[in-house]
C-alpha cells in the first residue's frame, strides 16, 4: 500500500485511529496490526481478570489454605486434667508431662549397631524394638509415656526417623495407700476406677488451639485467626485425709498379713460431718504399676463388697427398745440356758448368760437377749428402723460401684427371719453402710456421707433423740471394757465405744462352719464423738477369728493415730511415761 | 515548596519509624514467646517435681524411714503431755 494513495481511505483511517493530527507522523503501519496489538492487551488483561477473578472469589479458599499451610501452623494447647488433692490440699493424683517416643520405621536410616543403641537408650530388648518397628511401616510407638532421661538418651542419638511427643500422665503419689479411693486412668488420661472415673467430667481438661505464623527458624512469629484457649480440668478435693488414709491402710494391711486372712477393709468416718476420711482395702495395688492385676486387687470391698452384718447391728435393736419406751439400760432379759427356740429352730449365745440387762447384753453380745425384743417388735416397725439406719439402700456417694446391700421386704419375713436379722443375719450391707449406720449414736441422726470435703457439720435425717444416742454410746463404751467383748479396741487416751461382729460366712445356700468374717465398728471418743471406724476382717485363718480378736485390735490402732492426728485431746487418764530424759523406751511391736 | 520538602521529610521519618516499629513488635513477640514457652517448661517442671516430691513424702514411707534409719516410735499419749493454750491464736487454726 502506497502513501496517500487514497485520500478518502487516508483520512478514514485517520478518523479511525488518530495516532497524530500532522500527517508526517501518520502510521506506515496498516491499522489491523494496531489493532490486533489492543486485542491481544485487551485478551490478555481479560485473561489476567478472570484468573484473578478465580484466584480471589472462586478459588479462594483454596490457595489461602495452601498458602497458610506455607507459613501458620495451629499448636495444640492442652488442656490438663485437673488433680485430686486430700482435704488437706495434699496431692492423691496428677498429670505430669512424660515424652512418648515413636517412630516412622520407613524413614528409620538405622544399621545393626545404631539400633541396639537405640534399643538400649529405650531399655528394651533389641528382638522388641526390631519387632515393634515391624509394626507398621508409617507409625510405631516406641515408648509411651517414658521418663525424661529416656528421652534425652533417644535424642542424644539424633537418629533420622524416631520423634517425640510431648505426652501426659497420671501419677499417685500415695499409690497403694489410696488406690482404691482415687482409682486411675487408661493412657488417655480418661478415669477408670474409683474417683478418677466418678469426677471424670469434672477432672477432664478441654484441649485449645492457637494459629501461628513461624518464621524459617521455626520461632512463633505472629498470631493469627482463631485462638481456642484450653480448658483446664477442675481439682477435686476429697474428705480423704492422706495420713489417716495411710495409717488405716497400714493396719490392714498389718492385720491380713498377722492373721493371714483374706482381705480386709477399714473405714473412717468424720462422726460431725460424716464425710470420708479413710477408706483402704487390703489387697491393694500401686496405680502406676497395673500390669498383671487380679479382681481381687482391684476391687473396693469397703464399697462393694456386702456382708451380713453379724452382731453389730444389735446396738440398733437395743437403741430401738429404749426409744420406743419398750426398755431401759437396767430392763433385765432373761437369756435362759444360752439357747431358744423360735419357730423350730434354735437360737443360741456362744455361752449361757442367765439374767442380763440390756446394758450387759449389748456387753457380752447375747444373741438370745436381742432375739427377746426384737420379736417385740412388728416386723414393720423394725425393717423401717434398719431403712432408716440406711441398709437396702444405695449410699448417696459419688462412687462407681457402691451397692445397696439387702434387706428384705418385711411383709415375707418368718418370724425365725426377724429374729435372726436381730443379731445381723438375714441381711447384708458394705461396710461403708455400717460405718454410715453408726453416725445415729453421734446425736440421734443418721449423717449423709461423702468423699468430698464438707464445710462443716451437716444436719442428719433423726433416727434416735440425743438422749438414747448418749445412753447407746455408754453401753458402745461397755462393750470394750473389760467384760465386754473387745476389751483390745482400747486406746490410750481415749474413751472409745464399739461393737464387736464375727459372722460365719455364707457358702452357697448355707453358712460355711470354718470361714468367718469378723469386724468391729466404733466411735470415738465416746463422750464427744469425732471419729467413726468400722474395721471388717475377711476370713482370719491363724487360729483367731472373733471379732474382738481379730477386727478390735485394728480399730483401736486406727483410732489411736487417728485421734492423735486430728489434735483431738486425750479424755481419759493414763499412766505419764514422761518422767526423765532417759527412759527406756518401750518395745512396740511392727507389721 | 518549603511545604512540601517538610511533609516528604516527615513522610521519610515516619516510614523509617514504622519499620522500627514493626521491627521491635516482632522482636517483642519472640522474646514474650520465649518467656511463655519458659514459663510452660517452668510449669511442667514444677508439677513433675512436685509429685515427685510427695511420693517421696509419702506417710508410710517417712514412717518407715523413721522407723527404719533413725529407730524412732509413734508418741502415743503416754508420751505426750497436752497442754491447753488460752490464748486467742489457737481458736483459728486447730490443724497444721
Amino acid at each position: 500500500m502506497r502513501r496517500a494513495a487514497s485520500p478518502a481511505r487516508a483520512a478514514g483511517a485517520v478518523r479511525s485511529v488518530n495516532y497524530a493530527s500532522s500527517p508526517l507522523l501518520a502510521a506506515r503501519t496498516p491499522p489491523w496490526r494496531s489493532r490486533l496489538v489492543v486485542a491481544l492487551i485487551g485478551l490478555g488483561s481479560c485473561v489476567l481478570l478472570a484468573r484473578a477473578a478465580y484466584v480471589q472469589l472462586i478459588g479462594a479458599e483454596f490457595f489461602q489454605a495452601q498458602g497458610e499451610k506455607r507459613f501458620a501452623h495451629t499448636l495444640v494447647l492442652h488442656g490438663s486434667r485437673g488433680r485430686i488433692l486430700d482435704r488437706d490440699g495434699q496431692l492423691l493424683a496428677i498429670s505430669v508431662e512424660a515424652p512418648s517416643i515413636w517412630a516412622i520405621p520407613r524413614d528409620l536410616a538405622a544399621d545393626r549397631a545404631r539400633r541396639q543403641q537405640l534399643a538400649a537408650a529405650l531399655g528394651m530388648a533389641p528382638a522388641e524394638l526390631e519387632r515393634r518397628l515391624a509394626d507398621n511401616p508409617n507409625f510405631v510407638w516406641l515408648r509411651r509415656q517414658t521418663d525424661d532421661a529416656t528421652a534425652a538418651r533417644v535424642r542424644a542419638l539424633a537418629l533420622r526417623g524416631v520423634h517425640q511427643t510431648r505426652e501426659y500422665r497420671r501419677r499417685y503419689p500415695e499409690g497403694e495407700a489410696a488406690a482404691h479411693v482415687v482409682g486411675f486412668t487408661d493412657i488417655e488420661q480418661r478415669g477408670q476406677e474409683g474417683v478418677e472415673l466418678a469426677f471424670e467430667p469434672r477432672l477432664r481438661g478441654r484441649d485449645g488451639s492457637r494459629d501461628v505464623i513461624r518464621d524459617r527458624f521455626g520461632r512463633i512469629v505472629e498470631d493469627f485467626g482463631n485462638q481456642i484457649a484450653p480448658v483446664h480440668g477442675a481439682d477435686v478435693v476429697l474428705s480423704i485425709d492422706a495420713k489417716v488414709q495411710a495409717l488405716a491402710f497400714r493396719a490392714i494391711r498389718d492385720a491380713v498379713a498377722e492373721h493371714r486372712a483374706k482381705a480386709a477393709s477399714a473405714v473412717v468416718l468424720d462422726a460431725r460431718s460424716g464425710e470420708v476420711l479413710a477408706l483402704a482395702n487390703y489387697p491393694s495395688f500401686d496405680p502406676q504399676r497395673r500390669q498383671r492385676l487380679s479382681g481381687a486387687q482391684l476391687r473396693n470391698r469397703a464399697l462393694t463388697d456386702t456382708f451380713e452384718p453379724g452382731s453389730t447391728v444389735k446396738p440398733f435393736i437395743a437403741a430401738w427398745a429404749i426409744e420406743s419406751g419398750r426398755a431401759t439400760p437396767d430392763l433385765v432379759i432373761d437369756t435362759g440356758p444360752g439357747w431358744m427356740t423360735v419357730t423350730g429352730s434354735t437360737v443360741r449365745d456362744h455361752e449361757p448368760m442367765g439374767m442380763l440387762t440390756l446394758a450387759t447384753a449389748v456387753q457380752r453380745s447375747s444373741n438370745i437377749a436381742f432375739v427377746r425384743l426384737a420379736l417385740q417388735m412388728p416386723p414393720r416397725e423394725m425393717w423401717q428402723l434398719y431403712r432408716d439406719l440406711g441398709f437396702g439402700q444405695r449410699p448417696q456417694i459419688d462412687f462407681p460401684g457402691a451397692v445397696s446391700g439387702r434387706l428384705r421386704p418385711y411383709r415375707s419375713w418368718r418370724p425365725i427371719e426377724q429374729a435372726t436379722m436381730s443379731y445381723g443375719y438375714g441381711l447384708s450391707a458394705s461396710l461403708l453402710q455400717l460405718a454410715r449406720s453408726y453416725t445415729v449414736f453421734v446425736d440421734g441422726e443418721l449423717l449423709p456421707v461423702t468423699l468430698l470435703r464438707r464445710a462443716g457439720p451437716v444436719a442428719g435425717q433423726r433416727v434416735l433423740s440425743p438422749a438414747t444416742a448418749l445412753q447407746m454410746r455408754g453401753m458402745l463404751e461397755l462393750a470394750t471394757g473389760a467384760q465386754g467383748t473387745a476389751p483390745r479396741a482400747q486406746t490410750v487416751g481415749w474413751s472409745v465405744g464399739g461393737k464387736t461382729g464375727t459372722a460365719l460366712k455364707q457358702d452357697g445356700s448355707g453358712y460355711a462352719s470354718d470361714r468367718y468374717r469378723a469386724s468391729f465398728v466404733g466411735i470415738a471418743p465416746v463422750d464427744a464423738p469425732r471419729i467413726i471406724v468400722a474395721v471388717m476382717v475377711d476370713e482370719p485363718r491363724a487360729g483367731r477369728f472373733f471379732g474382738g480378736q481379730v477386727a478390735a485390735p485394728v480399730f483401736s490402732q486406727i483410732a489411736q493415730h487417728t485421734l492423735r492426728t486430728l489434735d483431738v485431746a486425750p479424755d481419759r487418764s493414763f499412766a505419764q511415761q514422761i518422767v526423765a530424759k532417759d527412759a527406756a523406751a518401750l518395745p512396740e511391736h511392727y507389721r | 515548596m518549603r511545604w512540601s520538602l517538610l511533609l516528604g521529610l516527615a513522610l521519610v521519618a515516619s516510614a523509617l519509624l514504622l519499620v522500627h516499629t514493626a521491627y521491635e513488635s516482632r522482636r517483642l513477640f519472640t522474646e514474650i514467646e520465649r518467656a511463655r514457652s519458659q514459663h510452660r517448661q517452668l510449669e511442667r517442671d514444677h508439677q513433675r517435681l512436685e509429685a515427685e516430691r510427695r511420693a517421696q513424702a509419702t506417710h508410710l514411707r517417712i514412717e518407715r524411714m523413721a522407723r527404719d534409719r533413725l529407730a524412732m516410735r509413734a508418741a502415743t499419749p503416754a508420751l505426750v503431755h497436752v497442754v491447753a493454750d488460752p490464748g486467742p491464736a489457737t481458736a483459728a487454726g486447730g490443724r497444721r
